[in-house]
């Protein structure tokens, strides 16, 4: 029971004044990035990102923790009222949601939505505060070759479980590595791949990357659509909220199983988006009311969002644990962890206790907050939707640009940023994940000094990979997981020859 | 009209161009095993490999007939390409010109620019958004949080 004992320790650090206000700021800020289309939750964490430098690394990740919260379920808020997804994690939520506002019954929808999505939350905030430093304590005796093993498992089940094309997956990882190599090796000293550029010396900083990536080349692919707010009434029935919370234990099986996909998905790089579509399609085939599912069911809007939100929750428990973030907005988040002089992984539980278990402690609070704040505000962001796009819009460039530039105060930042603007909105337009070139980018290092610490223990034998069990399981594993989309490709072709490749194309629009 | 086949190839060149960029790069680092244990270029010259093999892939794809390709043929339309470069050419020359007026010049001109040329906003409502967005800038960055912000050649040349 050490555990709770630590969690009460963290309530102490996280129940005060100021990180109260830092949450409800947080929450409100996370709502608004949730709530405005081409803004998510990544994006929101990284506009936000630079202000944080100069904060107490646990008020920061407070900050950036409720915004991401916030961010979650400002994105049902629009899918509901607007059929249009703030995020893309809840684009399964407008199947149910929105018919069923529009049927007159927003105050259910909504209340159904945060009801269940503050479940799914707080079945991921439990899983944290049992499994975390439990596996961080394993992970406490791992030498090199083991962390190695753990992120080639890591970027292997991308690839294998992360929904988009396999080869534009390895790619977009490759990217990242080659991105994180840039500038000064840790290992030996030397520079590598400036390109004749000086200034890259520095390396390309992933607030930069990210920025670009998720800023700009979001707000591409969102001027692209014109948006058509048509609005359902918005107005909350206070008494229906209670009486909408209430009705949930109903539908228990559907909240346990959706909690259970998406603490799955999280830990695994499945990520939000592909959590809250798996959940939703499992429940349209198991439940007895599956036909009626798209038409405005309650266990259509259930299965969604509380897959979302303990995806998202618990995408931070091999973060913290691991140093591995399970979705990329906890890659981002981690990136924050480093440059704030923390040392994501099993150490963060020895050296930085209050950090952590502030930070699990901050979770439960926050996302009371959260579902607090967002049934309060939901007419005040409704009305934001009315605020025309092409207003936002320069203000999210000057963000970024800005962000950009205070990273490192540098020009070339800038010029950088717009470049990975571009490349963000290729790569959303043709489905190349996103994920994995922002998690390579912040982890890539990592990942070749251990690679590269255990070549100079074993004297450059591959064999230390194979040595125990334990390594041998995880790189087995990430080999499977590797070869997992040839097998399915090769069955496929094997069953039926020559299909055109229609799974191919409903799997294109999970992708996060 | 931009195909999706025009858009996945060009991206295929694109991120096959950086693979050869980074093998190229890497190759002065020298790959392999040395005294020092794996070169410092070896991980990126694999990278690089990687890139370079996997953009050919998509290559092929890209020009070979597939069916979920021809579900999709037209990538970006005319209209949509009009949309992109009404965001993009403004935020480009926004960045460009921050080294020349520095950055709250420049972004109170590129508010101004983006609301009122297109007649989204009348001239006083963008006037007053471009000069919020500066007074902001300047409030949050250089006094709150300490930032300097680039002033630009402009405010040099006038000694500030």
């Amino acid at each position: 029971m050490d555990n709770l004992a630590e969690l009460l320790h963290g309530f102490t650090i996280a129940v005060t004044a100021p990180h109260l206000a830092l949450m409800a700021v947080g929450v409100l800020l996370g709502i608004l990035v949730g709530v405005l289309p081409g803004l998510g939750a990544p994006n929101g964490v990284s506009l936000l990102l630079p202000l944080t430098f100069g904060m107490q690394p646990v008020s920061a990740i407070i900050l950036l923790s409720s915004m991401y919260w916030g961010a979650l379920f400002g994105g049902s808020v629009t899918s509901i009222l607007f059929n249009i997804p703030g995020e893309p994690s809840s684009v399964a939520t407008t199947f149910d949601g929105y018919p069923m506002a529009r049927d007159g019954r927003p105050t259910t929808a909504l209340a159904t939505a945060f009801g269940s999505a503050a479940f799914g939350a707080l079945v991921g905030v439990i899983l944290i505060t049992f499994l975390a430093s439990w596996v961080a304590q394993v992970a406490l005796a791992f030498g090199p070759a083991e962390y190695f093993a753990v992120y080639f498992l890591a970027f292997a089940s991308f690839v294998g479980m992360g929904g988009a094309a396999p080869i534009k997956t390895v790619v977009a990882l490759a990217i990242g590595f080659a991105i994180a190599a840039i500038g000064i090796d840790t290992v030996s000293g030397s520079v590598r791949l400036t390109m004749g550029i000086d200034e890259l010396v520095k390396g390309v900083s992933f607030v930069v990357a990210v920025m670009g990536l998720f800023g700009i080349g979001e707000l591409l692919v969102a001027v692209e659509e014109e948006f058509h707010a048509r609005a359902v009434s918005s107005k909350i029935d206070w008494r229906e909220v209670f009486r909408a919370v209430g009705r949930l234990p109903r539908h228990g099986v559907a909240l346990l199983r959706s909690a259970a996909i998406g603490c799955w998905m999280g830990i695994t790089p499945g990520g939000p988006t592909a959590a809250s579509f798996m959940s939703y399609g499992i429940a349209r085939r198991f439940s007895r009311r599956g036909r009626y599912f798209g038409t405005g069911e309650v266990e259509g809007i259930i299965s969604p969002e509380t897959a979302d939100h303990a995806a998202g929750t618990s995408a931070l428990l091999p973060m913290l644990s691991l140093g591995i973030p399970g979705s990329a907005t906890a890659a981002v988040m981690m990136g924050g962890l480093m440059i704030w002089g923390l040392n994501p992984g099993p150490m963060l539980f020895v050296d930085s206790k209050d950090f952590v278990w502030g930070l699990i402690a901050s979770m439960y609070v926050g996302n009371i907050v959260a579902v607090a704040l967002v049934l309060l505000t939901v007419p005040v962001f409704a009305a934001l939707m009315r605020i025309p796009f092409v207003v936002i819009a320069p203000l999210i460039v000057i963000i970024c640009v800005v962000g950009a530039y205070s990273v490192s105060n540098s020009y070339l930042d800038v010029v950088m940023m717009l470049g990975f603007g571009v490349i963000g909105y290729l790569f959303k337009k043709l489905f190349y994940p996103l994920a994995p070139l922002v998690l390579a980018i912040v982890i890539g290092d990592k990942a070749e000094d251990a690679f590269r610490q255990s070549m100079l223990m074993s004297k450059g034998s591959l064999g230390i990979f194979f040595a125990n069990k334990l390594v041998t399981c995880l790189i087995v594993a990430g080999i499977a997981l590797l070869l997992l989309p040839l097998v399915l490709q090769l069955a496929r072709f094997w069953r039926k020859p020559a299909s055109p490749a229609a799974g191919a194309t409903s799997q294109e629009k999970v992708i996060i | 009209m931009i195909s999706r086949r025009a858009l996945e190839l060009a991206t295929a060149v694109l991120t096959g161009g950086f693979g050869v960029a980074v093998v190229v790069s890497s190759l002065d680092n020298g790959i392999g095993w040395s005294s020092a244990g794996v070169d410092a270029g070896t991980f990126p010259f694999l990278t690089g490999i990687i890139i370079v093999l996997g953009s050919l892939y998509n290559l092929v794809r890209g020009v070979l007939p597939v069916a979920s390709l021809a579900n999709v043929p037209i990538a970006i339309t005319q209209v949509e390409l009009r949309r992109l470069a009404g965001l993009f050419v403004p935020a480009a020359i926004f960045v460009a010109a921050i080294p020349l007026v520095g950055m709250y010049v420049a972004s109170a001109f590129y508010v101004f620019a983006v609301l009122a040329i297109p007649r989204h906003q009348s001239v006083p409502h963008a006037l007053a958004m471009a000069g919020a967005t500066a007074l902001a800038l300047y409030v949050v960055f250089e006094r709150m949080f300490q930032v300097s912000l680039p002033h630009g050649a402009l405010a040099a040349a006038f000694g500030l």
